[in-house]
């Protein structure tokens, strides 16, 4: 294997740093030759690779066209360093200067945080994707170009970095080779946070340079703030969404419901990620009906904004960020709601419930929860009736990062499988020690060019190896498997990786969230809820 | 000569009380960021209307940060190997912290020829466990292929001056004192009560030297690990965890920082106006409104 140093990234040329090979990336267990479809990331067409940069891994994320002139490449130069200076002032990046300050400080360069990165273990250890290699880049540019007497001192401190065309376009891909699931952080013995660091030159590129993943910036945030939800649908259109649930929950369960739609004064407004609405209709549906069945005083929204919980500016661009999650809060006041749920959706949970909680004053500052508290007390405090012998299948359960490793809810999604799961089982490992899907930070959604297939082939390859080692001892087909994931993105990503790794058809194995096998245990609902049909 | 020694003893002691005051003003004063936590196990989320219950167990935050200086306890269980060579150098070290600081107060209260051998064999073993700890760090920092990756140039002098500090420390006691805890107190002593300042002036080379290398730690110090794990620790007892609580002191602090002005260039910001502002107003061509209205 080649080894890549870290002054490596400042080679001023377009000679790609490193060439994914099948042979080189973790083993996988069942995953036979039939599966490895040799080359696993795709080669950029000609076309592609004339105008885009792919120097890094021969992936492009960011589609960052390549500069036309000697003229062009000095702009982006003097742009990059006119961001960092403000990404470490305090005026312009209060929102996360001590942090990023201190975990630029602190890396004691033991690189005991490796072994805690799915995609550096998935890659089977290249250098690149070390959790290290992005923030000592970034660290020994500041050490060489903003800090007082920094070239001078830069042979003594190893600031070996050049700044150049080539080191800013490979680092602003590199900022999208890490899902910021802060696994890394959570195993620093000294606080330095690469995850956060990733949060950072992301914010740095877009809030700066005008660069980031068109599905997050263009497609997601702008298009959010532009329609009322990334995913394009608009008030009109969820109101016929809200209309074929109801017809779709009858036809299913029998059951005849009104879904609450934009009910002022009800006690909770529940917020999904709209995502769900296209690809898995069945978990808003079983939201409303598990909250009819409970009683509970709940509403939708059909207003601009009211009905997509997703943030994507959390992912990579504080401004946007806020604006979505004001948004947010202005329609729960308008609806005068007591407090805001959030569905089964991470990023959404931890943009609203904790990484607002600093932007939020006076009446802005709204009660917001995950869904999860409150499902735990539905299931386990025996205000459903349920019958667990329904859900008599294998099953195990994905943590969404957002949810679990960074806000805490460990207990109450796992409470509620034991008691209505009877086959239940871990993954290893777990809980807030889970590796990512590795769809997390907009990957998931993120469609550029041969990016999917990096994706599956190395950031999602640890969470396969997790899932075919869950069910080992039920791995044939006939044997019906089902991963919980409850957490859209993260269901995005499992769905990419098993078609990529065809382990639906091939182990039977099938994915959904948490209330979709609530409902399915529901002892007054006939026909199973779970329909096993792959989508 | 002696008078220089004097100056920079006592230079590299203010030098070092400044930069650590001035660190930590620096970095109290520094804006709170969002909040950006991660947990080791269940937290206030996972309950119904966390907003409504207790937040912050301080004392469950201080065990922890105990347990972690004494035992460096995150190393011992994420890099076993790198770990054991390191906590003999903490050990060490925190033994001849304490060793020093009963070195200081014994001088002055206990009787001189009173004083027990025990108090050499303390300083002694301490430097040993330092000396060992330190050189086997600096060995695996040569030798490891992870361990040496990005390990600047810096450091492997730092370590080599460490060996240095603690060998001649070792010399000066065992061979300048003739391993006398009696000569060592009586020579403490009259540094600290100033006793002899001629003597102070004229320092023979084995004191001279050991005071020269503590100031270059002195001066380190403030620029050193040691400090930015207290900042960290300091950050993570104040910070962490805390909510925003209507009218609370975040709150406070929150809507001073919401009037900061904002310069970034990318075409979605506008330059120029307050966070408050960029975050609430909308630019026309992000916002065409309801389009589907
Ligand atoms: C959680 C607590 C601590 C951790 C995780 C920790 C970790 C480390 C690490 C990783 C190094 C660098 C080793 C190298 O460069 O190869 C180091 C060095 C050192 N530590 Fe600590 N340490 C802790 C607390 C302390 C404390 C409380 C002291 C002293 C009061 C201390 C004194 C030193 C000294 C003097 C060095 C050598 C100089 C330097 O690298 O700055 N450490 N420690």
């Amino acid at each position: 294997m080649k080894r890549i140093k870290v002054s490596d990234i400042s080679k001023n040329n377009e000679e790609q740093l490193l060439h994914i090979k099948e042979e080189e990336l973790m083993q996988l267990p069942y995953i036979g030759e039939a599966e490895n479809k040799g080359e696993p990331v795709k080669p950029l067409t000609e076309k592609q690779q004339a105008g885009f940069e792919h120097s890094l891994d021969g992936v492009s994320a960011c589609t960052i066209p390549k500069p036309k002139d000697k003229e062009e490449e000095e702009r982006f130069v003097r742009s990059f360093l006119e961001g960092l200076k403000k990404l470490i002032s305090e005026k312009d990046n209060w929102t996360f200067l001590q942090q990023l300050l201190l975990s630029l400080d602190s890396c004691a360069k033991c690189q005991t945080c490796n072994d805690a990165c799915s995609i550096y273990l998935g890659s089977g250890k290249q250098d690149i994707y070390r959790p290290t290699y992005r923030s000592e880049v970034l660290r020994r540019i500041v050490n060489k170009y903003i800090k007082k007497g920094g070239k001078i001192f830069a042979k003594l401190t190893g600031s070996d970095v050049d700044l150049n065309w080539a080191t800013i376009a490979r680092l602003a891909e590199l900022a999208y080779r890490c899902t910021m699931c802060r696994r890394c952080a959570a195993s620093c013995p000294l606080g330095c946070d690469n995850g956060l660091i990733t949060h950072e030159l992301r914010k740095l590129f877009s809030e700066e340079m005008g660069i980031a993943a068109k599905e997050l910036h263009d497609l997601g945030t702008v298009q959010q703030l532009k329609v009322g939800a990334s995913t394009g649908i608009t008030p009109p259109a969820f109101k016929d969404i809200v209309q074929f649930m109801e017809e779709e929950i009858e036809e299913k369960t029998g059951k005849k419901i009104k879904i609450p739609v934009d009910k002022k004064g009800a006690d909770i407004l529940l917020i999904h990620n709209s995502g769900e609405y296209l690809s898995w209709l069945e978990n808003p549906e079983a939201f409303a009906i598990i909250f009819e069945e409970a009683g509970i005083s709940w509403t939708l929204s059909s207003e601009l904004y009211g009905y997509e919980g997703t943030n994507y500016g959390v992912w990579y661009d504080d401004i946007q960020f806020s604006r979505v999650a004001l948004k947010h809060i202005e329609i729960a006041r308008k609806l005068n709601v007591k407090k805001i749920v959030v569905g089964e959706c991470g990023h959404a949970t931890k943009a609203l419930v904790v990484i607002a909680d600093r932007i939020l004053v006076d009446d802005m500052n709204f009660p917001r929860e995950s869904a999860l508290p409150l499902l735990y007390d539905l299931v386990c405090n025996g205000k459903l009736k349920l019958d667990p012998t329904r859900n008599n299948f294998p099953v195990t359960l994905h943590d969404p990062c957002n949810m679990v490793r960074l806000m805490g809810i460990v207990e109450p999604q796992r409470e509620v499988l034991r008691k209505i799961c009877p086959d239940f089982r871990e993954m290893e490992p777990h809980g807030v020690d889970n590796y990512c899907c590795g769809g997390g930070s907009g990957f998931a959604i993120m469609q550029s060019m041969n990016f999917p297939d990096w994706r599956s082939a190395v950031s999602g390859r640890m969470k396969m190896k997790q899932i075919l080692e869950a069910f080992s001892d039920v791995i044939s087909p006939e044997h019906k498997k089902y991963v919980c994931a409850p957490c859209s993105n993260c269901k995005g990503q499992i769905r990419e990786l098993f078609n990529y790794y065809n382990v639906n058809e091939k182990y039977g194995i099938y994915y959904g969230g948490l209330v979709e096998l609530i409902v399915n245990a529901m002892v007054d609902i006939e026909k199973p809820f779970i329909e096993w049909d792959w989508h | 000569m002696g008078s220089a020694v004097v100056i920079i003893f006592y230079g590299s002691i203010l030098f070092c009380l400044v930069g650590v005051v001035v660190r930590l003003i620096k970095f109290i004063k520094m804006p709170v960021h969002l909040k950006w936590e991660f947990y080791k196990g269940s937290s206030i989320y996972e309950q119904m209307e966390w907003w409504t219950k207790e937040q912050v167990n301080l004392w469950e935050k201080v065990k922890s940060t105990i347990l972690d200086v004494l035992l460096l306890r995150e190393y011992y269980h994420r890099n076993r190997p790198f770990w054991s060579v390191l906590y003999l150098f903490h050990l060490g070290i925190y033994l001849l912290i304490l060793w020093h600081v009963w070195l200081f107060i014994a001088s002055v209260a206990v009787e001189p020829e009173t004083a027990s051998t025990a108090g050499l064999i303390w300083g002694h073993t301490a430097t040993a466990l330092a000396f060992i700890g330190g050189l086997g760090i600096l060995i695996k920092r040569i030798t490891d292929s992870e361990l040496k990756l990005y390990y600047p140039p810096l450091h492997y002098i730092k370590w080599v001056v460490m060996l240095f500090t603690l060998l001649e420390a070792f010399y000066a006691v065992q061979y300048y004192f003739d391993a006398s805890m009696p000569a060592l107190l009586k020579y403490v002593k009259t540094q600290v009560t100033f006793g002899d300042i001629e003597h102070k002036l004229h320092p023979p080379p084995a004191t001279a030297i050991h005071v020269l290398l503590a100031s270059i730690w002195l001066i380190y110090l403030p620029f050193s690990h040691i400090m930015r794990l207290f900042l960290r620790y300091y950050h993570y007892l104040v910070y962490d965890d805390v909510p925003n609580v209507k009218g609370g002191p975040m709150e406070h602090k929150i809507r001073k920082l919401l009037g900061l002005s904002v310069s970034w260039s990318a075409p979605h910001i506008q330059k120029g106006k307050t966070w408050g502002e960029v975050a609430t107003e909308i630019p026309k061509e992000l916002s065409k409104g309801a389009a589907g209205k």
